[in-house]
């Protein structure tokens, strides 16, 4: 995994592989705007882990329940009908990308987009954001590096990335873009409290 | 991964520390593991601590020189201790052995549920596994019983073990049947820097008689009771100052109200660790009356602080002073009460500032770190088991639960394989 250090100028792209994402970083007019896009890998393999995981499970349901062959066979149907709603589901919440735009005069645009095609999106003015972290956090069963915004007149940080959690290297190009966004601001006087 | 790098001095190690009982809850464990780590720190190896959160404290935080430590977010449900859901904790413990790069991973004392398992879980990762102990446990109640069976699961599978004094070496070795080539003794130290003497303080007149410990059963606060009154009775011009809070306080209180001993006896309440050295120099004599104890550091400190020691002679306590600094007495408050008697008595021949400067030499937290590395090396180059070797050893451990540690560790190394499967898909 190796992280280029050289400027993103007119329209170039830099991709870089990883596991489960792919990371592109592209820069717009000479540098005065930059897109970072964290793809998420498609992965058929996946859904059928979830639909091998449903039908386990209501196997398992009906081997307990009926006992009766025509049963079964009802059984079966909604089995079937049970999985592809849930794979369904599953896809529709889906996260196929997330990006970040960074307009180093104007402000930066955290972008979401879902498998059904909704693209929700939230500008932050360059005035309002103090700073860029990256912190670590802990939950019962992982814990994983995220980045996140420290915004003006709000107490709780802004997550860049809200679903997908890409890799360190990434985060710290990310943020050192971030930084220097912010950092090419005249200096505001800073809220004390 | 790169290679560990060498230096005059050995290996560098990567050690993660586990147990319930750290900051920002006070007591021996918590200060040990504190120091050490500091220690380690200083002499280049990488140490990492978790434990269990403690309220709203939950997350990575940072301590001094670096120190990082994880509260993982798994609550106490019974005296500290988290929740023993046995497989529950191995995704966080294997996600934060991969990420740091965890060598060796060294548990503290018996009674924590969380270093039990994250014992186990770092074991079924092939990582090396080093035991400390620092209290006594009994053999007779059904507590104990169910205590030791879970300590033999454990030690069956460990590399090395450290116990904190002579005698708990051979309360470790009985209860959980591990070969006492693997345990090695470091006795605690204390940070002598913090505890210094000020006879300035003392008032002359008096003999003051310093008491500082939980006021639980344990700690003998039953004989403070017979002993105190006693002690008012037959010398006059003793004074005691009594710290620490409990279940035990209010018959103290009772006690005292009984006795008319509210001028001659100074409750305190709960001292927060660092008032404590500013108490312990008002006092002339430090009275420790524990009806068992592995190893006693608040006697360290005590002695750190030039006081003369009382002390019952129970587990590991004739092996922490020198006969000269320290007076003997059975858990009977006549013994006790004598053996006050004989301290009033040697105390004109005590110099404090002596007995600092031979607590300096004698215990040092470096000597206890470099001692540990040995324990470290010693631990790394043991030869790594593959399952079936554990599975022998645990096999061994008895008709029953032989087969029962087998199933359990079979299980996790499964459960492993499952999670080396859903984090690369």
């Amino acid at each position: 995994m190796e992280t280029e250090e050289k400027p993103v100028l007119n329209g170039e792209k830099h991709v870089v592989d990883y596991p489960r994402y792919t990371y592109e970083c592209e820069g717009h007019i000479q540098a005065l705007a930059s897109v970072h896009r964290i793809i998420v890998k498609q992965r058929k393999g996946r859904f059928f882990k979830i639909f091998w995981l449903t039908l386990m499970l209501c196997s398992f349901l009906l081997i307990f329940n009926s006992i009766f062959v025509s049963q079964v066979i009802n059984g079966l149907e909604c089995i079937f009908l049970l999985s592809t709603l849930i794979v369904r589901m599953f896809q529709k919440n889906e996260v196929t990308e997330e990006a970040v735009i960074l307009m180093p005069m104007l402000g930066v645009q955290l972008e979401t987009s879902y498998h059904s095609g909704k693209v929700m999106r939230r500008f932050l003015p360059m005035q309002k954001i103090l700073a860029a972290v990256i912190n670590e956090a802990v939950t019962p069963t992982t814990c994983y590096f995220y980045l996140a915004l420290l915004v003006r007149e709000k107490s709780e940080l802004t997550l860049v990335f809200q679903e997908v959690r890409p890799p360190l290297d990434v985060l710290i190009s990310i943020w050192k873009a971030l930084n220097d966004a912010t950092n090419f601001q005249p200096n505001y006087p800073a809220s004390i409290g | 991964m790169e290679l560990p790098a060498q230096t005059t001095m050995g290996r560098h190690h990567r050690v993660l520390m586990v147990s319930d009982f750290f900051y920002p809850n006070f007591g021996g464990v918590e200060n040990h593991i504190y120091y050490l780590s500091q220690c380690l720190l200083q002499r280049g190896h990488k140490v990492v601590v978790v434990t269990h959160a403690y309220g709203t404290r939950s997350g990575v935080r940072y301590m001094t020189n670096g120190l990082k430590v994880y509260y993982i977010p798994w609550l106490p449900f019974f005296m500290q201790n988290t929740l023993p859901t046995f497989y529950g904790t191995f995704p966080l413990i294997r996600n934060i052995l991969i990420r740091e790069g965890i060598t060796i991973v060294h548990g503290h004392q018996a009674f924590s549920t969380l270093c039990h398992e994250a014992l186990l879980h770092a074991r079924t990762m092939g990582n090396k596994v080093v035991f400390t102990d620092h209290s006594l446990y009994g053999f007779a109640d059904l507590g104990s019983i169910h205590m030791n069976k879970v300590l033999q699961f454990t030690l069956a599978d460990v590399q090395q073990a450290i116990c904190v004094s002579h005698t708990s070496k051979e309360n470790t070795v009985l209860r959980s049947n591990l070969p006492s080539q693997k345990v090695f003794v470091i006795p605690n130290a204390v940070d002598t820097a913090m505890f210094k003497p000020d006879p300035s303080l003392r008032p002359s007149d008096q003999v003051v008689i310093v008491v500082i410990s939980r006021l639980v059963y344990r700690k003998g606060a039953d004989l403070l009771v017979e002993v105190i009154p006693a002690v008012c009775k037959r010398f006059p011009n003793v004074y005691f100052i009594v710290g620490g809070d409990g279940p035990k306080r209010v018959r103290l209180e009772e006690m005292r109200e009984k006795h008319s001993l509210q001028d001659r006896v100074e409750m305190l309440g709960a001292v927060p660790h660092a008032r404590v050295r500013s108490i312990l120099v008002r006092g002339h004599i430090f009275l420790n009356s524990s009806l068992t104890e592995a190893f006693c550091i608040a006697i360290l400190e005590a002695a750190s602080c030039g006081l003369l020691t009382v002390s019952t002679r129970v587990g590991g306590v004739p092996e922490v002073l020198p006969l000269d600094m320290i007076v003997l007495a059975e858990p009977v408050p006549a013994d006790m009460v004598s053996a006050v008697g004989r301290a009033i008595q040697l105390l004109p021949s005590i110099n404090p500032f002596e007995m600092h400067k031979r607590m300096k030499t004698l215990y040092s937290w470096m000597d206890v770190a470099k001692r540990t590395e040995v324990v470290y090396d010693h631990a790394v180059n043991s030869d790594s088991n593959d399952l079936c070797e554990r599975l022998t050893r645990y096999y061994a451990c008895g008709p029953w639960a032989g087969k029962l540690f087998c199933l359990v560790a079979v299980i996790d190394y499964i459960f492993a394989l499952f999670l080396q499967w859903w984090q690369c898909t």
